[in-house]
């Protein structure tokens, strides 16, 4: 017993290291039965916490309010100047004869998603959502939350998504892809790549970054959208220092990510638009 | 109690473990503070139950572990659960477990358990940070959560393994 147990972990780890494409049904059907029952109490038990939490803001609001409603005069003047911008663009692009995939590139839908559970692995922490691939989730899409970016969808199931937050960045293995990143107000001039989560200073690596680069200690860190894999300009973090790397040729810095991991309750799904292999090939 | 009982009960703790503890805990210790209920049950099983008993629930929990939350590796707490609660249940087989031996027994597994995984991890560089790192940011405070639920759960849970004992027994003894 004992024996084919052995056998059967060695067999499981060996076809599951390597990053599958897709879930078998029993796994699906395990998954949407367990996370079904777990999003009817993880829920309520936010909610419950979040009123306690409410009690607890209740003296800051004021501040917090004043702050708000400097940034609604701002945003207001911002969407001004937004929309002339990309009326601009958009008539730019009439006259450049965009095809129409690349002019919905950039035209990200957020997919609101509430969250079900939270793995007790160390090594692991994985975050079940409520949505799946009925509602169009898939692999490798990004998790973010209204301060900034999460992680990367995992596995799928038909009703569940498992989500793979930053802390599992890792250069070393095959189980998180590298995102590249650039600065805030240098988007054109900065470039990095997320490559490691440093557990023991609880920071994100950046690694990859060019002797001339503009960026400096406090700039905030966003994706880039380099290789229409991960979407670009979701926020990540704050970098915190910025030393020259272990060979010596390029920068590396370190990020404080916006985002908590814990407790968390709502989250966004990125969906990219679909690019129409068809329209492409055809000119 | 029926196995089917103790399946149950297990089952609802791994539930509420997912769901419910990360809102008990206090968010600065999510990361630090790490339950492991089901793993205890296990070890509960091997005390009070039979070591085949615990080798099929760790096995069986272990497995819904690792596809509920699959992140790197599938297998590593399926096999560990399973194996763990075997060899609890081997060494104590003849003793009658105290709630001293019982506690201490859980607290070593517990340690014995995140270290296993740790290291599984590590072989297959999927985690970074040393071992002395680990140990004193997760493994030893969530070594106090599972010392905490073993004591306050100690009593109902022996009742529920041993009546299954007896259950058990009387039934084969009017079998013979």
């Amino acid at each position: 017993m004992l024996m084919i147990g052995f056998l059967i972990f060695i067999v499981m780890i060996g076809l599951s290291i390597g990053g599958r494409q897709s879930l078998t049904w029993p796994e699906k059907f395990v998954k949407d039965a367990i996370g079904g029952i777990q999003q009817m109490i993880y829920r309520p038990a936010g909610a419950v916490a979040g009123f306690f939490q409410d009690m607890k803001n209740l003296n800051t609001i004021y501040e917090e309010n004043e702050q708000l409603r400097m940034l609604a005069a701002q945003y207001a003047r911002d969407k001004v100047e937004y929309n002339f911008v990309k009326n601009e663009n958009k008539r730019l692009q009439d006259e450049l004869d965009f095809a129409s995939h690349q002019k919905e590139m950039y035209d990200y839908t957020y997919m609101i998603a509430q969250v079900i559970s939270v793995s007790n692995d160390a090594n692991n922490r994985t975050i079940n959502i409520n949505v799946g691939s009925r509602q169009g989730v898939e692999k490798d899409m990004a998790v973010v939350t209204v301060d900034g970016l999460v992680g990367l969808v995992k596995a799928v199931t038909p009703f569940t998504a498992s989500v793979t937050p930053y802390t599992e960045l890792n250069s070393l293995s095959t189980a998180f892809n590298a995102i590249s990143a650039t600065v805030l107000n240098k988007e054109t001039e900065s470039f990095g790549i997320l490559t490691d989560y440093d557990a023991e200073l609880e920071r994100i690596m950046m690694t990859k970054i060019g002797e001339g680069d503009p960026m400096k200690e406090g700039d905030t860190v966003i994706t880039s959208g380099f290789g229409n894999i991960y979407p670009r300009g979701l926020q990540i973090g704050t970098i915190e220092t910025l030393k020259v790397g272990e060979v010596g040729l390029t920068y590396e810095a370190t990020i404080d990510p916006f985002v908590d991991l814990n407790q968390l309750t709502e989250v966004f799904v990125v969906k990219i638009p679909q690019i129409n292999e068809d329209e492409e090939l055809t000119p | 109690m029926s196995l089917n009982r103790i399946v149950l009960i297990i089952l609802i703790i791994f539930v509420l473990e997912g769901a419910l503890m990360p809102w008990l805990i206090p968010s600065s210790f999510g990361d630090r503070i790490i339950p492991h209920f089901t793993f205890v049950m296990v070890i509960f099983a091997s005390l009070y139950g039979s070591r085949h008993q615990a080798l099929a629930l760790g096995m069986g929990f272990g497995l819904l572990q690792d596809i509920m939350y699959y992140g790197h590796v599938m297998g590593a707490h399926f096999f560990f659960m399973g194996l763990i609660g075997y060899l609890i249940g081997i060494l104590l087989e003849r003793k009658k477990a105290t709630l001293m031996l019982a506690i201490s027994v859980i607290g070593f597994a517990s340690i014995g358990f995140d270290s296993v995984l740790y290291f599984i991890n590590k072989v297959f560089k999927l985690t970074t940070g040393s071992y002395p790192w680990a140990l004193i940011q997760y493994i030893l405070p969530s070594l106090f959560l599972q010392l905490v639920f073993a004591l306050l759960f100690y009593v109902p849970v022996r009742k529920m393994f041993e009546s299954r004992k007896q259950f058990h027994s009387s039934d084969s003894a009017e079998e013979m």
